[in-house]
């Protein structure tokens, strides 16, 4: 996917001025934050099963080599193919390869995030393969020719009406602002794709590395169909989704479905394991599986290594005020929110997506909320310090910081100048607050107020109350 | 005049307040109001004059170096044992969680940011948590809510405290605003440099405030004071910001210089 994350500033001004958007994303993002809760709530293990999931996962990262190389081995000796790619380019061309090997035309694809970051289905296309999406918010954004802008909910971003305009155009439905309709119209079109299509594309939620198994966790029943229909099926999936044990796999299923919707359990839970046995009512007679480092093992190595326990709930899109402000476009790649805000950088390199650390009041509610308890605002913190240690800072932020901690070295001096900040706050306000300032300060006062200096700091006062001279 | 603290302390209970630079410039009353409500209770309150600011913006926008002199000061100027109290979640959690961060490379200086991080408190949490306070005995009178600081709720884990308080002044009537917890925009440097999304958040912030009918919005961090208080007499609504340590003195709105 096209990366445009130093945009933040512009692209979030343009979000915020779209009327459609904002109230979209104050429906869902109330919706899901209300859920979440609740069913957080109605779970009094909830805690206890946080707490043993970033266990688990730190375990996994702590010997992610010996877990992965166990999910291999058990999953080729039922069949699946497993393939490592270690950047976009590499896994392109074997999802290209897959496709030409199998002969593949058309391919139906059930919702993967991973496979946004290294533009999967643009190389399928250029195989000549024809990709649909299947999820219902991914066929939408699919035919919009967009990307998602949340990780449960691609096309949060999308009303109705312009859903219908579409399908309109596009399936040559009539126009509808019914819901039930519109699903009707997506599910007849979808029908026929699943009966013909060559291969099914899925991600992955969770791959067990005792089994070999693939987990995913979906509420329409794409991933279902299009990992059993379909001649091959196609995973693909992030090296960091390795688990220990299918005993483990009921700890995450507690969490993932109740931080991301509030849900108890998704409707459909699919444990894919293997390709199809003899005796199988069906399944695929092809398993590959394309596991993407792209920059994953590079995370592993240094402080950010627990952003990798993210389970990709969203639980921290929603919760967060600027993702429910802006959207998930504003953050100009495939993650959005604060997981994006700290995942992007790391992925495609700070440079790349500076601007992103900074869109966060570091308020701390993603923290509340994340199921494996990963530190996102001390990530948030971490990657604005490196920022400044790899020269990415304005040279007038730093002359700004520098020249801010040389007042504060000395309180006489921070004394004086308030004294006469106080004198010239009282001259230009006659005591009112101040409406306008100069950039640095001037998008304060775009909105809002500030109050003068006081005339006599605190300071000051103590010292002629206790009588301290100087 | 003398009141009780609910506990039975065996003499004046020395405190260092540790005012912040924004109270300083910006709200000085704020700052009186603190000393009178410390004082109120038992306590002597001193103030070290060489302190500025404890760093936090800088550490904030990641330009640690700079924060990290500014830290080494704010340890220098509170070298005595007892407790600092500050009326400002937000600074003191800085000191408490940012400080190790600091000097994670120090190991000296870790384990005196550590140190002083056990004795910072924010008012209202020293108030109920040390001095046992029941009753602030405040004269306040008006119709209150109340703004959870992130840092004061989530850094310090402060959220019944000032309830407590709040709920305890004959002449408060306390209302509870939806998303209470929910960040106000502020953000420090964030405000700057996302102005627009500040402002979004601070107008969903005024609207749940506007909701309760309050006349007053009372918080445990001016910052989020300024920022509420300025949008709000920006478009000039019906409502005042005010630091929780005035409502807790008492003093009657419209005196002092406080936002």
């Amino acid at each position: 996917m096209e990366l445009n994350a130093n945009a933040f500033g512009r692209n979030a001004k343009k979000a915020l001025l779209d009327k459609a958007l904002q109230e979209a994303l104050g429906r869902t993002t109330g919706r899901f934050v209300a859920h979440r809760d609740a069913a957080a709530a109605a779970f009094p293990e909830f805690e206890a099963t946080r707490e043993r999931a970033s266990r688990i996962k730190r375990d996994v990262l702590d010997h992610l080599d010996t877990y992965l190389a166990r999910f291999i081995e058990e999953a080729e000796q039922r069949g699946a193919i497993v393939h490592v790619a270690r950047d976009a380019a590499q896994a392109r061309e074997i999802a290209a390869r897959i496709a030409r090997d199998e002969g593949i035309t058309l391919a139906v694809k059930s919702k993967s995030m991973a496979s946004e970051e290294v533009s999967f289905n643009e190389a399928l296309q250029e195989a000549g393969v024809t990709v649909v999406e299947s999820d219902l918010g991914e066929f939408i954004i699919q035919l919009a020719g967009e990307a998602p802008s949340h990780i449960i909910a691609p096309a949060v971003h999308k009303t109705r009406e312009e859903i219908s305009r579409l399908f309109e155009r596009h399936l040559g439905e009539p126009r509808t602002d019914s819901i039930p309709e519109l699903v009707g119209m997506a599910r007849r079109h979808l029908r026929e794709k699943f009966l013909s299509a060559g291969m099914g594309v899925s991600g992955g939620n969770f791959l067990v590395a005792d089994t070999g198994s693939v987990v995913l966790v979906t509420n329409e029943g794409n991933g279902r169909m299009g990992t059993v229909l379909p001649r091959v099926h196609l995973a693909v999936v992030g090296i960091e989704k390795v688990i220990p044990r299918m005993a483990d796999v009921p700890t995450f299923l507690r969490l993932l479905p109740r931080s991301a919707s509030g849900q108890t359990i998704s409707s459909y839970v699919s444990i894919v394991t293997g390709t199809k046995r003899a005796g199988d009512a069906e399944g695929p007679e092809r398993v590959h599986i394309l596991l993407l480092d792209c920059g994953r093992s590079a995370i592993l190595e240094g402080k950010y290594r627990e952003i990798l326990k993210c389970i990709r709930c969203a639980a921290c899109l929603n919760v967060c005020p600027v993702y429910q402000s802006v959207g998930g476009h504003a953050y100009g790649w495939v993650y959005s929110g604060p997981i994006g805000a700290v995942l992007t950088p790391l992925l495609v390199g700070l440079p790349e997506a500076a601007a992103l650390p900074d869109a966060s009041t570091l308020c701390g509610a993603c923290a509340d909320v994340c199921p494996v308890k990963i530190p996102l605002p001390d990530f948030l913190l971490e990657l604005r310090s490196d920022a400044r240690e790899q020269g990415l800072k304005t040279p007038g932020e730093i002359a700004a910081m520098k020249g801010y901690a040389g007042v504060m070295k000395r309180a006489g001096l921070l004394e004086a100048l308030e004294r006469i900040a106080g004198v010239m706050g009282q001259i230009f306000t006659k005591g009112k607050g101040i409406t306008w300032l100069p950039y640095p300060f001037s998008g304060w006062t775009e909105g809002r107020d500030i109050p003068a200096p006081a005339a006599q700091p605190f300071r000051k006062r103590w010292k002629i109350r206790r009588g301290v001279t100087r | 005049m003398t009141y009780t603290t609910g506990m039975d302390p065996k003499g004046p209970i020395p405190v260092s307040l540790f005012f912040t630079c924004l109270a300083d410039a910006f709200a000085p009353g704020v700052c009186d109001a603190t000393v009178e409500v410390l004082e109120r209770f038992g306590a002597t309150v001193r103030v070290p004059l060489s302190q500025t600011c404890c760093g936090q913006p800088a550490f904030n926008s990641g330009n640690r170096k700079e924060a990290r002199a500014m830290a080494r000061k704010f340890l220098l100027s509170f070298p005595d044992e007892g407790p600092i109290v500050t009326p400002s979640g937000s600074c003191a959690a800085m000191v408490k969680h940012g400080y190790p961060v600091l000097f994670r490379d120090e190991p000296r200086m870790l384990a005196r940011a550590r140190a002083v991080g056990d004795r910072i408190y924010e008012l209202s949490q020293f108030l109920v948590d040390v001095l046992g306070v029941t009753d602030p005995k405040s004269d306040f009178s008006g119709k209150v809510t109340y703004h959870d600081s992130c840092h004061l709720r989530r850094g310090l884990g402060v959220v019944s405290a000032p309830r407590k308080l709040l709920g305890a002044i004959p002449g408060v009537e306390f209302v509870e605003m939806e998303e209470s917890d929910r960040c106000c925009g502020f953000g420090g440097v964030f405000s700057l440099k996302y102005p627009q999304i500040s402002c979004k958040m601070t107008e969903r912030k005024v609207e749940r405030i506007l909701a309760t009918g309050a006349s007053y919005v009372t918080s445990g961090d001016l910052g989020c004071l300024l920022n509420i208080g300025g949008l709000i007499t920006r478009i000039g609504y019906p409502v005042k910001a005010i630091h929780l340590a005035e409502v807790l003195a008492g003093k009657s709105p419209g005196r002092g210089d406080a936002g």
